[in-house]
């Protein structure tokens, strides 16, 4: 056995110690993710009681809380959202893929100052224009049980300003493939959609998954366009109001069983396009 | 002031030294950059002034040199295109011109008219003798004024900016025709719009709406800022309000405390919100990012199988809505909750931990929480990047014998950090105004006692953010408060983003990195 | 670039155009006398109460013999939320809502509740118990029906984990739970709760106002020795481990063995501890040797009806408030959801009497204090002491120094609250002080002032009038009621008809009419 053979061995002893404790790791990690949603799901299996309590497997099993939430205006939120979700995915998508094309495609005069007034208008809190897109709301009808339009307008209206991380996807794909098109005689929308959105593929899929993801979990602005109609609430907002003293001993149980309804099919397409989530997020988030 | 070096020198230096330098260079700089900065307002305003003077002396020399169809269009706008066969653009400025001129006379003149004062005329509350009931005739409302007064300044700075854009059409298009050249036709300028002008239909439809559902509200919440705008005034249901000056801001960094006795002033509370939100983005964007990567080398190892099954485990917490997922960690954290019951019963401990109670237990625990939250997005990232580091690189360093540690300080980390810049920094900017992780966790809480005079109840775990949010939505909803906070919240980000440009490399020039 | 601004400024003119369309609701309301019609409202109730309440609207439609029709939404918003909403946009909010008293203040500062006229508020005043009534009422106003006079907290306990023998000692209790490893939950960083060990001690804590709604007094001796007192009451139960900071009925299922809240809990937390539970007046503690029993506030809940412009719809809601606080209505919600009334009659039925929970706030009431109408900020600056106390050492002076910081926020927040009350923005001193004159004249039903000219003591309309014989008309200053002229202490009364000016000499306060 020569020197550089028994060298070998060593690493290789050495990699199964560390790849031991990197599996334990991995394991305890895990243990730890997976945790509170392990127990979100117990608790909305659990009928003997309605309440929090302080243990987790149910003594009790059965479906009376999602009984309950078929029962509740649950329903009517949920497809309030799905609507919000789907709308923005379409309309937020087709904005940000316009916005971030053309920044990274054209050249022209305001091009510089435009991406600086962004840049600078991003640095402003959103949670105060709160209140005004209220009132420009509610001045055009679309609050309370009208809630669902306005929150799509308000959502896909300023979602422009989100571009940076696609636009960062745009800039990866070569320039010359742009011009060997355009000497061939093809106008620049021919170039758009014969050329580029092809290869941009990742990048399209990343921004519906992101726009269709977002709705689910909003409830400070929900909450304040809805204004206490529950006709206009989405599903966080609904249950949100589940948590409140007067109603969390009634509802906490199933609070869990909606929250397992609504991450579900979230979680699911999330999990089926990953790939082209890590793609995007990976092409277009670092290069910004 | 600081050693200057020549570019051999800089070259010399180690990576961090460079950093160090640059970020002194910036800083030694700041002196002279604000003395050019005046100097330059000088330069900007004589330039400015000459450019009006050019507009207006080109605008009257259009029309003495112009002919009728020209002069007409600084009446008509648009006759100009139309009477040249242009029917399209034509048009377009003509229906423009009639839509301003019904628009003003309708409402912008009203809106107009009332935004010095803000209304004039609040509601008015009757009484009806013979149904023996009170009433509330509402009047003036002091928010849509200033609303709408502000759009209908934007529509007038677009109205003077068409019309001079109409006029100038006419001088070219008798410039050309003088020449013998042939006007765009309709159909020409169709076909632009898919061509040579695609930017601005791309950009028309999200620049509209950036433009009234970004740009709108932000003049809005800049100038409610000047405002006694709150619940005491809230415009139409009780009082209106009106401008103050710069009451406000005298208000937030008056150093006496505002009020007497044992609170501090809003000053100080402000300050020690901005220093806890500026600990929490650093602590919550370094160690996820460090947590991060660590975890996705673990995973990409060589010899680690289930790769996938680990990355979709982690992710769970990116799918999953936060309202549900943090909500229900919140209350397991609580006093009561779940885990100080197990830890109680299996004797772990004697007495509940304090985890939302304790200043610095909350502050520890939200940025414990946190990076459940946050390593599998950074997780991701890493993923990708990681990959794409050449792998001749290690090869090379294991040749030079470099061990792991020393492979992951000279290639893994500068490569990383290198293409990561920009996102570090704007995940430093999100962290400071991550309103969700510490809303849905402690909502701020533990109070802190000793900011009891600044509005809303200020905890410990407070951001600017939250502090902003709870002001609005608090018991005497000190809006106009809320707006200098958050034009508060915007120089620091200002700041910290400027330093930060002009000491990273990577983000500085776009067109490199392409 | 134009053809980008077109579609823009298409856009914008859309958004300024419905804001110019608005701008002209909310005009004169037309009075009448007979309130028969149909009227669409909307409710905010607790969530419970939504089919109770729906059930309640529809027998009143029924039974009225007014013609009074309602088609009315009822949505669940709870209480805190309703108060919210009401303060954000009084447009889009319920036209009766149900609020606990300590948002009171609060709605009447931002406009967000009407007065009751004369009739309602006697018949108010004559059904409910004197304590509720003043709950509702701000200066000389009644400005809300009483639902529920059972506003008030006590303790219920676990008889499985706390002696009987031991509830009226907080150290006794304490010492159980701590034994037990069971929780103590008392909201005590909320100034509704905590001020109860204050007025257990004898302290007390009253606010007065002017009739402008500014705070007349602030009479208060929480920083004293008997205030101490209750400080160190307070550490006794905070700086056990035992204290949790909660009110919720399911704090017994996460191990607590004692809760202190109210009669909304009770049908919850029979359910969570079923024949184990213990319903009591809450316990005493010993400082040096004597003993004091915890105090409590004593509040309500109330029904609000928004302003309305149309005093016809206003005055049909109003019918509509005074079923729903009335006797019938409040025994059903006592029935359905054991709410502790605040009707004489019903509280004097037999069931109502012996309900635990109610029998235990009885007792309780004995040491409890009638919650009055207090300034917002004050919740937040008491709230605070718990917060010192629990960071404190418990000693004599960090104590004291809680208290005295108190003391000194509450007396610096009175200026702010003052300034707010009467600094009305956009009416300067001028228009203050400018009389105008309102009546059925001009076309108007006191519901539009018109402006008058002033010359010395002499004020002289702006407008000339035609005016009937009979036509009543007043003049007033500043736009508001607080000052004004008519003949003698009522309206002003027109003799002949004619076109007049109106004129007023405020040195006699007399009222003359020019011919015009």
């Amino acid at each position: 056995m020569n020197k550089t053979e028994k060298r070998h061995m060593g690493m290789k002893a050495l990699n199964r110690v560390s790849n031991g404790s990197i599996y334990v790791l991995l394991v305890l990690i895990s243990v730890i993710w997976l945790i509170p949603f392990v127990f979100i799901v117990f608790q909305s299996f659990r009928v003997e009681s309605t309440q929090q309590v302080g243990y987790v497997i149910p003594h009790q099993w059965g479906l009376q809380n999602y009984i309950n939430l078929w029962n509740s205006d649950f329903k009517r939120w949920y497809l309030n959202t799905f609507i919000i979700a789907l709308a923005s995915a379409v309309l937020v998508t087709i904005i940000q893929l316009c916005m971030s094309y053309t920044l990274s495609r054209f050249r022209f005069k305001m091009r510089g100052p435009l991406m600086r007034f962004m840049l600078i208008l991003g640095m402003f809190p959103g949670m105060l224009t709160m209140i005004i897109l209220y009132r420009v709301l509610a001045d055009i009808g679309l609050t309370q049980a009208n809630a669902v339009p306005g929150l799509i307008l308000v959502g896909f209206a300023s979602s422009g300003m989100g571009y940076y991380v696609s636009k960062g996807f745009f800039d990866t794909i070569p320039k010359s493939l742009d011009e060997a098109a355009r000497v061939d005689g093809a106008t620049r929308l021919q170039v758009l959609y014969k050329i580029i959105l092809p290869l941009a593929k990742p990048i399209v899929i990343y921004t519906v998954l992101t726009a269709f993801m977002g709705p689910w979990g909003d409830f400070v602005f929900a909450r304040y366009v809805a204004m206490g109609t529950s006709a206009g609430y989405n599903v966080a907002v609904g249950m949100y109001s589940w948590l409140t003293a007067d109603q969390i001993f009634g509802m906490y149980t199933t609070f869990c069983a909606g929250g397992v309804i609504v991450a579900l099919p979230v979680t699911i397409l999330f999990m089926c396009l990953q790939k082209y989530y890590v793609e995007g997020v990976t092409g277009g988030a670092v290069k910004g | 002031m600081m050693k200057q070096y020549s570019d051999l020198e800089f070259l010399r230096l180690s990576k961090w030294q460079r950093f160090l330098y640059r970020l002194a260079a910036f800083f030694c700089a700041i002196p002279r950059a604000i003395g050019n900065f005046f100097k330059n307002i000088g330069g900007f305003i004589k330039r400015a002034a000459v450019a009006v003077v050019n507009e207006f002396r080109d605008i009257g020399v259009t029309f003495v040199h112009g002919d009728w169809k020209t002069k007409t269009s600084y009446l008509v706008m648009g006759f100009g295109n139309l009477a040249r066969g242009q029917i399209l653009r034509g048009l377009l400025f003509l229906v423009f011109e009639l839509v301003f001129i019904f628009y003003m006379i309708l409402a912008g003149g009203y809106w107009l008219s009332m935004l010095p004062s803000l209304g004039k005329q609040g509601p008015v509350e009757g009484y009806d003798p013979v149904l023996d009931t009170y009433t509330t005739i509402y009047h003036d409302n002091s928010f849509k004024i200033l609303l709408y007064g502000v759009l209908t300044i934007f529509f007038i700075v677009a109205f003077i900016y068409t019309w001079r854009l109409n006029v100038k059409q006419n001088k070219i298009m008798e410039q050309i025709i003088k020449k013998g050249g042939k006007l765009k036709s309709d159909k020409d300028d169709l076909k632009s719009m898919v061509d040579e002008q695609f930017y601005k239909t791309l950009l028309a439809l999200p620049l509209t709406g950036i433009l009234i559902f970004t740009v709108l509200p932000i003049v809005f919440m800049i100038l409610v800022a000047f405002t006694n705008y709150d619940g005491a005034h809230n415009g139409y249901q009780n009082n209106l309000f009106t401008w103050v000056g710069l009451d406000n801001f005298n208000t937030m960094f008056s150093w006496t405390s505002n009020s007497g006795g044992g609170s501090q002033s809003y000053s100080a509370t402000f300050g020690e919100i901005l220093s806890w939100t500026l600990i929490w983005a650093f602590l919550a964007t370094f160690t996820n990012y460090f947590l991060g990567m660590f975890v996705a080398m673990m995973i990409n190892k060589k010899g680690i199988h289930l790769k996938k099954m680990w990355r979709t485990i982690l992710v769970l917490t990116i799918a999953i809505p936060q309202f549900i997922s943090l909500l229900y960690v919140s209350k397991m954290f609580a006093k009561n909750g779940l885990i100080n019951l197990t830890l109680l019963d299996w004797g772990w401990i004697k007495e509940p931990l304090p985890f939302w109670d304790d200043a610095t237990w909350a502050r520890v625990t939200v940025i414990l929480i946190n990076i459940w939250i946050g390593i599998p997005h950074l997780m991701l990232i890493a993923t990708g990047i990681l990959m794409n580091i050449p792998a001749d690189l290690y090869e090379s360093a294991r040749i030079d014998g470099a061990n792991a540690w020393q492979q992951y300080i000279k290639i893994t980390l500068p490569y990383m950090l290198f293409i990561t810049g920009p996102y570090l920094l704007t995940s430093f900017t999100g962290n400071m105004n991550n309103f969700n992780v510490i809303y849905l966790l402690t909502g701020g809480g533990p109070s802190n006692p000793k900011a009891s005079g600044a509005s809303g109840s200020v905890g410990f775990t407070d951001l600017l953010i939250t502090w902003l949010f709870k002001i609005t939505t608090g018991s005497d909803a000190k809006y106009y408060l809320a707006s200098v906070v958050g034009i508060m919240v915007f120089v620091v980000v200002a700041v910290i983003s400027l330093v930060v440009y002009n000491v990273l490399p990577s983000i500085k020039n776009e067109e490199d990195y392409q | 670039m134009k053809k980008f601004l077109a579609i823009l400024l298409a856009l914008m003119l859309v958004f300024s155009l419905a804001a110019c369309n608005n701008d002209g609701e909310g005009g004169g309301g037309e009075g009448g006398t007979e309130l028969a019609g149909t009227y669409k409202i909307t409710v905010w109730c607790p969530d419970a109460a939504v089919d109770l309440t729906k059930t309640q609207i529809e027998d009143f439609n029924n039974s009225n013999d007014m013609g009074i029709k309602f088609e009315a939404t009822v949505e669940p918003v709870s209480e805190a939320d309703a108060a919210n909403n009401v303060i954000n946009d009084v447009n889009a909010s319920g036209d009766l809502y149900f609020f606990a008293q300590d948002q009171l203040s609060r709605l009447i500062e931002a406009g967000a509740v009407s007065k009751l006229g004369a009739g309602a508020a006697k018949t108010v005043t004559e059904n409910n118990d004197a304590g509720t009534v003043k709950g509702a009422t701000a200066g000389d106003s009644l400005y809300a029906y009483p639902l529920t006079s059972d506003n008030g907290y006590f303790m219920y306990y676990d008889k499985s984990v706390i002696p009987d023998a031991d509830v009226d000692s907080l150290e006794k209790l304490i010492e159980d739970c701590e034994k037990a490893g069971k929780f103590f939950a008392f909201e005590l960083e909320n100034g509704w709760y905590n001020a109860g060990f204050f007025f257990g001690t004898g302290c007390h804590s009253e606010w007065t106002y002017n009739d402008d709604g500014t705070i007349k007094n602030f009479d208060d001796d929480f920083n004293s020795d008997n205030g101490l007192i209750a400080a160190k009451g307070i550490y006794k139960l905070v700086s056990s481990t035992c204290y949790v900071n909660g009110s919720t009925a399911d704090q017994f299922s996460s191990n607590a063995a004692i809760v202190v809240t109210g009669t909304w809990n009770y049908e919850d937390i029979k359910t969570a501890l079923g024949d184990n539970m213990g319903v009591t007046d809450l316990p005493s503690y010993t400082v040096d040797g004597k003993e004091y029993h915890i105090g409590s506030f004593n509040g309500c809940k109330l029904l609000g009806a928004k302003p309305q412009s149309d005093a016809k719809k206003g005055a049909a809601v109003n019918q509509l408030a005074l079923y729903l606080t009335g006797e019938k209505c409040q025994q059903e919600r006592f029935n359905a959801f054991s709410w502790g009334p605040s009707n004489l009659k019903v509280q004097a039925s037999p069931e109502v009497q012996a309900n635990p929970a109610l029998a235990a706030l009885a007792k309780q009431n004995a040491y409890s204090v009638p919650q009055g109408n207090i300034p917002q900020p004050w919740w937040d600056i008491c709230k605070n002491i718990t917060t010192e106390v629990k960071a404190s050492d418990g000693s004599d002076d960090a104590l004291k120094a809680a208290i005295a910081k108190y003391e000194a926020d509450n007396k610096s927040s009175i200026g702010d609250f003052n300034q707010g009350v009467l600094d009305e923005a956009g009416k300067s001193d001028e228009e203050k002080n400018a009389w105008s004159v309102i009546g059925a004249i001009g076309g108007s039903n006191w519901d539009k002032d018109f402006p008058m000219t002033q010359d010395g003591d002499i004020w002289t309309s702006n407008d000339s009038f035609e005016l009937e014989a009979g036509a009543e008309l007043k003049c007033r200053q500043g736009g508001a009621w607080d000052v004004s002229v008519g003949a003698g202490d009522g309206n002003f009364v027109v003799e002949t008809a004619g076109t007049y000016k109106v004129q007023l000499d405020t040195s006699t306060n007399t009222i003359t009419l020019i011919p015009a």
